[in-house]
């Protein structure tokens, strides 16, 4: 039972950040996909090369337990790390870019409010914090007992 | 009352923390990290503690007394040449196993040791329970526990040293490797004894046990020996590849049956370092994760830098016009404000990138993960010719190419450690950095950190394409094959890595200060003096900088050279320059174009007209690309001992830069990109 909120709780995060990530390459190939406003999804090649990552190595998870390789669980866990690790990379950007508004007062910056600085890297990541805090050390324990 | 000295030799295998407690017993600040090669020289540092003064000698990692690789050599020769008065082996508790061969060879030796329990909380945490009491019973020799990192149980260690310094009467361990075996040490013993020279040096069981591990260091010394003939006959009866792994056999049964009387393991459980290591080190997985955790560390050092470096700008501008109105005579205002201020505050500015550049490389040394980087680029560095150990040493040329060059001492095989000397300059180091972050700032907007990443990326793939080059030419031969232990993963603390961070970031700050200063100050100075034949004063404002001063004469000579990839006499000089140290490149720009510190205004002047897209893309491959900075190359010279090897390693990089710059400006132009 554990083990399949985990599966779910992979597919959808997998999922979503190959979308997204995906989405971002396109836009950073300057592809218009339509999405970038509303999705607040910055054109990134790179950027979207790593989301894809992420949710390779969720969607590596998937499959494991779903074959019932009950260490597949260490996908999850990293996969929420790293998510994780690119959410703070966003957070400070989104400081930096605060900075730049407030402090330097850049002409760059005029008219430049929060949401600008939203990334799919910071909401995405808050699903990943709630995995995080739901299964935290669970995740060793349940592998030791298996 | 005078005090007693004694001298203490740290040893122990790679990463088991060593520098560390140098570090908590000396004060000193030197560079730690969790992958094993960090220490590739002795250091020396000292403490007094109660009435003795101990010297401390933190030796590089090292498995064996038989040395395989340089650094590992140092650490033997030392504790074998030198006998330090006491050797600390430093073990990792959570490992202990593997740590303890080191102990058995150490107390064959004869040498005085004391063990530090090393990490003894995190091997606690999980579960194992270690009876020092018992370990010192079995080992006969002191065992205190020490935490490195939070400087726990120091005083106990050297109040154990000190005492064991003290002792009289010291005896030679032994292992017993079987019936057989023994019969040739007392062979091999009863022979050595008889060369006065040798047994008055080193313990005659000693010799013979590492003549039979096939010792080369041991070989040659009883080459040079009147015992050599009889030596080589008793070695040449037997098989020496099956003696030293029956030996090494042996160690390790002594080893596993002290060790279950001394350890109990209560819970064998799956650990975050089993789980993280499952997916960073898997055959599909492990390089794209690679690739996102260094595009991760790039996006924060260029993206969170931009405020910081307005501040400095800020900071510059200001003393620019401090400068400008409080110095009236006009030649040192010239020199201040268009030489030193402009020149420094054009590097100065880009502090910011470098200190947060070293702060990620810092984090990703200090969590273990390197380590797990170099295993998953293995069989890729395999199918180029070099081995993942050589990995290490191409990561950390992001920081510096200098100590990454030395640090290709953990290699043991010569070959590989040649080409991975060769090819370590086109990593590209931080000092390259201000380069690109004008250049591709002024150019290409808000895909600046795509095309720096880039820059990045084709650094290594020249370096991975010019190995293979080079092992299939020049140096042939297999790549030796490769072994590496993964230390556990362990959370960074701020500390530790803003300490490293400043370490690698003031070496900048004193280049500033020093060699780039001076570089700008003597730019300055030739774009003041007046070109012969040219009528104008000194430094005045109609010669500076332009065609007429010297450094126009001396641009113009170099810039047919340049001329095919697009670049004017400026950037020429600017390259020429930029040789004593890349940070020079911008600093040069600067002076040259008459914009001071001010890089807005560089990329201003750049982009309206005297580069394109295409010019400066170019720039910055030929920067990354040609031959190293002076200290870069001196380096080279020292750990390949050869001219040839240096010069050929200057000359393929310039080579190469104009090649790829010139094919970047003329298919650019051909199909019309940056015009």
């Amino acid at each position: 039972m554990a083990n399949t909120n985990k599966m779910i709780f992979a597919m959808v995060a997998g999922i979503l950040y190959v979308v997204f990530g995906i989405l971002k390459m396109l836009e950073g190939l300057g592809i218009e996909t339509g999405l970038a406003e509303s999705l607040l999804i910055p054109g990134d090649f790179f950027g979207g090369f790593c989301f894809v990552v992420i949710g390779s190595v969720f969607l590596y998870a998937v499959k494991e337990l779903s074959a019932g390789v009950h260490m597949g669980v260490s996908y999850v866990y990293v996969g929420i790390l790293m998510s994780l690790v690119f959410m703070a990379v966003y957070l400070l950007v989104m400081g930096a870019d605060l900075l730049m508004f407030y402090a330097v007062k850049s002409e760059d910056y005029e008219g430049w409010r929060i949401i600008d600085s939203m990334r799919p890297g910071i909401y995405l990541g808050l699903l990943s914090l709630i995995g995080y805090f739901s299964w935290k050390d669970r995740f060793t324990t349940e592998m030791t007992n298996v | 009352m005078e005090k007693k000295k004694i001298t203490i030799a740290l040893a122990g295998n790679p990463n088991v923390g060593k520098t560390t407690l140098f570090n908590a017993i000396t004060g000193a600040r030197q560079h730690v990290g969790n992958w094993p090669g960090v220490t590739v020289e002795k250091k020396t540092g000292k403490r007094t503690y109660k009435d003795t003064e101990v010297e401390v000698v933190d030796l590089p990692g090292t498995y064996s007394l038989t040395a395989y690789s340089l650094d590992e050599v140092v650490a033997r020769d030392y504790v074998v040449e030198e006998k330090p008065d006491v050797v600390v082996q430093i073990v990792d508790a959570t490992n202990l196993e593997r740590n303890l061969y080191l102990t058995t060879q150490l107390m064959e030796l004869g040498s005085k040791v004391v063990i530090a329990l090393n990490m003894w909380d995190l091997a606690e945490s999980r579960g194992d329970k270690i009876d020092t009491r018992k370990m010192e019973d079995f080992l006969e020799i002191p065992v205190v526990k020490t935490v490195a990192n939070r400087a726990e149980g120091i005083d106990a260690l050297l109040e154990e040293v000190v005492r064991e310094a003290d002792k009289g009467e010291h005896h030679e361990h032994e292992v017993s490797y079987g019936d057989d075996i023994e019969k040739k040490i007392i062979e091999l013993e009863k022979i050595v004894g008889k060369d006065s020279a040798l047994s008055g040096k080193y313990p005659v069981r000693w010799l013979s046990v590492k003549l039979l591990d096939g010792d080369e260091n041991i070989l040659e010394k009883i080459e040079g020996s009147s015992v050599a003939t009889q030596v080589n006959s008793v070695l040449s009866a037997i098989k020496k590849e099956d003696y030293e792994a029956a030996m090494a056999e042996k160690r390790y049964e002594t080893i596993n049956t002290v060790l279950p009387q001394v350890c109990v393991k209560c819970v064998k459980e799956v650990t975050f370092s089993d789980m993280i290591d499952r997916v960073v080190t898997n055959k599909y997985l492990g390089i794209p994760v690679f690739l996102a955790m260094m595009w991760a560390a790039f996006e924060v050092t260029f993206t969170v830098a931009t405020p910081l470096m307005e501040f400095v700008d800020m900071f510059f501008g200001w003393l620019a016009g401090v400068v400008a109105q409080s110095i009236t005579n006009p030649v040192l205002g010239s020199l201040l404000g268009d030489g030193i201020v402009a020149g420094v505050g054009a590097v100065m500015i880009f502090l910011p990138n470098i200190l947060l550049l070293f702060l990620m490389i810092s984090l990703l040394e200090d969590s273990g993960y390197m380590a797990r980087a170099a295993f998953v680029m293995d069989k890729l560095m395999y199918k180029i010719g070099l081995n993942g150990r050589s990995f290490i040493p191409l990561l950390m040329g992001f920081g510096c190419n200098v100590p990454a060059i030395m640090a290709t001492r953990t290699i043991e095989d010569e070959k590989d450690r040649l080409v991975t000397i060769l090819v370590n300059p086109f990593i590209s180091c931080g000092a390259r950095l201000p380069v690109y972050l004008m250049l591709a700032g002024a150019f290409f907007g808000r895909q600046a950190g795509t095309v720096i990443f880039g820059i990045y990326i084709l650094g290594i793939i020249v370096a991975i394409l010019s190995a293979k080059l080079i092992r299939g030419t020049v140096v042939k031969g297999k790549p030796s094959p490769f072994i590496m232990e993964l230390p556990p993963y362990r959370l960074p603390t701020l500390k530790a890595s803003a300490i490293h961070m400043w370490e690698k970031g003031s070496i900048y700050l004193k280049k500033a200060g020093t060699i780039i200063l001076a570089g700008v100050v003597f730019v300055w100075l030739l774009s003041a003096i007046p070109a012969p034949g040219v009528d104008a004063a000194f430094a005045s404002e109609e010669i500076l900088g332009t065609e007429d001063s010297l450094v126009g004469v001396l641009g113009h000579i170099i810039e047919p050279l340049v001329a095919p990839l697009g670049f004017d006499w400026k950037v020429a000089v600017a390259l020429v320059f930029g040789f004593i140290a890349k940070e020079i490149v911008i600093g040069s720009m600067g002076v040259l174009y008459g914009t001071g510190e001010d890089e807005d205004a560089l990329a201003e002047i750049l982009t309206a007209g005297s580069m394109t897209p295409l010019t400066a893309l170019g720039l910055m491959v030929f920067t990354l690309l040609y031959a190293p900075c002076i200290a870069c190359v001196g380096v080279v010279k020292k750990e390949t001992g050869s001219w040839k090897w240096t010069l050929f390693m200057v000359a393929y990089g310039t080579t190469l830069a104009w090649i790829a710059a010139f094919l970047i400006f003329r298919i650019g132009t051909a199909i019309g990109w940056g015009l």
